[in-house]
């Protein structure tokens, strides 16, 4: 059932409105100390109890800020993809229960609004689900999730087992009395639970499927702030209450984060469907941040703890510069498929022309991702390349070892990063289009941009004006004292300055300098051209031929070919070429035809065997139960028998 | 010694030039500079070819008489085409002229492009640049030394 305006701008408006009370209360945490609240009737035995701390506020306050631009987007997007009613109601739903989860104040509340995020998610990625593709990565998604769920559970019941309560306080206070064994099983446990929803290898499968097959405004809500949950989780539970942890914990938050983020960039890069390419970067972030978190506990528990305040600032910018860019990538992604009904970068193309609101729009996202100077994510990306180069290792062979090769590859991701999004960029929106969709395409009305300027305006403050976030992230770096202990994070003025260290930057003067130079350039240019003829205006060169094509023009596949040739060995193409030649003359080609099919090889190696496995197994189980009433009673029956005789 | 040193104790080596030949083309008006051409391969057998990358290598240094090749028609002040037209590249050589814009000077270079050379009359061919179009300067020779394209270009140029 087609919706109304009215009930699509209701659920935008609560939407919006969440986030708004989200970003209040987040702010409020930061600044003004911990949030109690305790509601003992709302839950039996362990009753509810939140308790938001700064930490917990800065991911209530880039969760709500990012609702808020969904919200609004999420009206007009609702009424032109003609939602049903109950992914209208699931929505302001999810974003409400994405904000309990960073201020749950306890093991049960904790579980709980992780749960009722989970399922909220799930509901909304199966809004469409008439489409088999739907169905399919729902399917994967929800056993993923679970799966990460029960982890999480798992290590959450041995954390308040052995910490002697419900409440992460009182966990807090016990936390001396844990044993070595518990931690490092909660740390194991939490990382492949909180691991698989941040997205980090190799449990990000679900993320490249999920993502581009849910609506938009909710690939943007699940990869710009559900993910976050997960870095949240790693923080809270192993950094803030657990931590100061072992070297290796540190050691294994760096390899997992680097992996994560080269492979989640190289697929990316390969990518040729828009939003499974936003959701490869998704999982390249979450991999930097956690590669900064390990880079943060590993340099803390080898005392160099200024260093490790400037990784773990990083490590909060990231987050929230991703929040802001991954918000308006995937909202101008929706634009695109709204408009044209296309997410294959094949088929589009000339966009820049026919939206070039969106265009901007895609183009601020872009350059954010890419991690240039003026993009959203340069400053994060700058703090954390800062940590790793200037750890003084005094002769410790693990330190040595690991920075130079986190260097390594934070630098082949930031260069991929940048091919990837170029091509986005480039072959989405610029040139000619590629299909008569494409050229049909019509500018988003003017609600849908509205938002999307909301989250450009974000990313334009991370870019230029991080002084804005210095204060805040102070008081949460501050209440994270087990990595960095409590020693001063990088000044984060009109100039950055890292204490101690020589290195110093100031974004907002480098963006003054280039509007000027721009200025400059274009009055100097003016200037000289005012003795000059009149321009004519000529067809385009076309090489000596008569007109050019969009047959012509690169494309996402054509353009990630070089570095599908050079990483042939992780990525494992399967590439077909097939030529025809006319029947007169082997020498003369009719037509080629390029097939190329990139599966994820990770998951191809892991997910195939397993899903394989448990396939074969229900099979068998299945013989058990044919469908007979009588069967089922008599295993009712035996079933109580052999209670009865057990407890006896 | 430092490399910059060097360079300025070996100076150029190149060819000798020659006295600057007579003017039998005024450059195109307006173009106080360098003289940009834009080559086009009309049917050449490539000979005119190798004998033009040859002026305008180290030895023979054609850059230092004011002139240029370069890559797109927008660009150039003038056409260098060498071959005969052959009828697959009439329309664009015609295309190509229309894209450089006027004035400009058209540089016919080698026998070919001159008065059809070996393959006039030929099932393929339309005829000499001439016949397609004005030239206003032309090189003979199969193929035509450097030394002579560069004569050609310098009665343009000036230098």
């Amino acid at each position: 059932m087609p919706c109304s305006l009215g009930a699509a701008a209701l659920s935008g408006g609560l939407t919006a409105a969440f986030g708004i009370v989200g970003v209040t209360l987040g702010l409020s945490a930061i600044f003004g100390g911990s949030r109690d609240l305790q509601i003992d009737w709302l839950l039996p035995l362990a009753g509810v109890r939140f308790d938001l701390g700064p930490l917990g506020g800065l991911f209530v306050a880039a969760t709500g800020a990012v609702a808020v631009p969904v919200g609004i987007y999420s009206v007009r997007y609702a009424q032109k993809e003609h939602w049903a009613r109950f992914p209208l109601v699931m929505l302001p739903l999810f974003v409400a229960a994405m904000l309990l989860v960073p201020a749950a104040g306890s093991v049960t509340t904790f579980l709980l609004s992780w749960e009722l995020m989970a399922a909220a998610s799930l509901a909304l990625v199966l809004s469409e689900h008439h489409r088999g593709a739907v169905r399919s990565a729902g399917a994967f998604y929800a056993v993923m999730t679970q799966l990460g769920f029960a982890s999480i559970l798992l290590a959450l019941m041995v954390l308040s087992a052995a910490g002697g309560g419900d409440a992460f306080d009182t966990i807090a206070a016990h936390v001396g009395g844990i044993s070595s064994g518990a931690r490092t099983a909660v740390f194991l446990l939490t990382l492949a639970g909180f691991g698989s929803k941040a997205g980090l290898l190799p449990l990000h499968a679900w993320l490249p499927r999920a993502h581009p097959e849910a609506p938009s405004p909710v690939s943007a809500l699940m990869s710009a702030a559900m993910v976050n949950m997960g870095i949240y989780g790693i923080i809270r539970i192993d950094l803030q209450i657990l931590g100061p942890g072992p070297h290796w914990w540190g050691l294994t938050l760096m390899i997992f984060g680097a992996v994560s983020a080269v492979f989640g960039v190289l697929q990316a890069s390969v990518a040729t469907d828009l939003k499974t390419l936003l959701a490869y970067s998704t999982t390249e972030n979450m991999g930097l941040v956690t590669l900064a978190l390990g880079a943060a506990t590993l340099l803390s528990s080898y005392g160099a703890q200024q260093v490790a305040a400037i990784a773990m600032t990083a490590a909060l910018l990231l987050i929230l510069s991703h929040g802001a860019f991954k918000t308006l990538g995937f909202l101008a992604a929706g634009s695109v498929l709204a408009a044209t009904g296309l997410r294959d970068l094949d088929k589009l193309g000339g966009l820049a022309r026919r939206m070039p609101g969106t265009t901007v729009m895609f183009g601020i996202a872009a350059l954010g991702a890419s991690g240039l100077p003026l993009g959203a994510g340069f400053v994060g990306e700058w703090l954390l390349l800062q940590s790793l180069i200037h750890s003084a290792h005094d002769n410790n062979t693990l330190l040595a070892l690991m920075m130079p090769l986190s260097v390594g590859a934070f630098a082949l991701t930031t260069g991929l990063g940048i091919a990837a999004m170029v091509k986005a960029f480039g072959v989405g929106f610029l040139a000619r289009p590629r299909s008569p969709a494409a050229e049909a395409a019509r500018e988003a009305p003017a609600s849908m941009l509205t938002g999307m300027a909301l989250a450009a305006a974000a990313c334009a403050v991370l870019a230029v004006a991080p002084v804005l976030l210095g204060p805040a992230l102070k008081h949460v770096l501050a209440s994270v004292p087990t990595v960095g202990g409590g020693a001063a994070g990088p000044t984060l003025g009109t100039y950055l300055r890292l204490p101690g260290l020589a290195g110093s930057m100031s974004p907002g003067l480098i963006a003054a300098a280039l509007v000027i130079a721009v200025l400059l350039a274009l009055g100097l240019s003016r200037w000289g051209a005012r003795h000059r003829p009149v321009a004519a205006v000529v067809p385009l060169w076309a090489c000596g031929s008569e007109s050019l094509s969009s047959r012509m023009q690169y494309t996402a596949t054509s353009f990630a070919e070089p570095l599908q040739r050079v990483f042939d060995n992780v990525l494992q193409p399967d590439t077909d070429v097939e030529v025809t030649h006319f029947a007169e003359s082997r020498y003369l080609v009719e037509k080629v035809t390029y097939r190329t099919l990139l599966a994820d090889p990770v998951e191809h190696r892991l997910y195939t065997p397993v899903v394989h496995a448990v396939t074969t197994w229900a099979h068998w189980v299945r013989r058990a139960h044919p469908g007979s009433v009588h069967l089922y009673l008599a295993y009712g029956v035996l079933g109580l028998l052999i209670v009865l005789v057990i407890a006896r | 010694m430092t490399w910059i040193g060097k360079i300025g104790r070996v100076g150029r080596i190149v060819e000798p030039a020659d006295e600057a030949p007579d003017a039998t083309a005024a450059p195109p008006t307006g173009v106080t500079g360098s003289l940009q051409l834009r080559h086009v391969d009309c049917g050449s057998c490539n000979g005119c070819e190798l004998e033009i990358a040859a002026a305008f290598s180290s030895v023979y240094d054609a850059e230092r008489f004011g002139a240029r090749v370069v890559a797109s028609p927008r660009h150039a002040d003038g056409l260098l085409a060498t071959g005969v037209v052959t009828r697959n590249m009439h329309q664009p050589l015609l295309n190509t002229l229309k894209s450089v814009p006027e004035p400009r000077v058209v540089i016919a270079v080698g026998d070919c492009a001159c008065n059809g050379g070996a393959f006039a009359q030929g099932y393929g061919v339309v005829g000499s640049v001439a016949d397609v179009m004005p030239v206003d300067v032309e090189v003979p020779g199969c193929p035509p030394t450097p030394q002579q394209i560069i004569a050609a270009l310098r009665t343009v140029t000036g230098r």
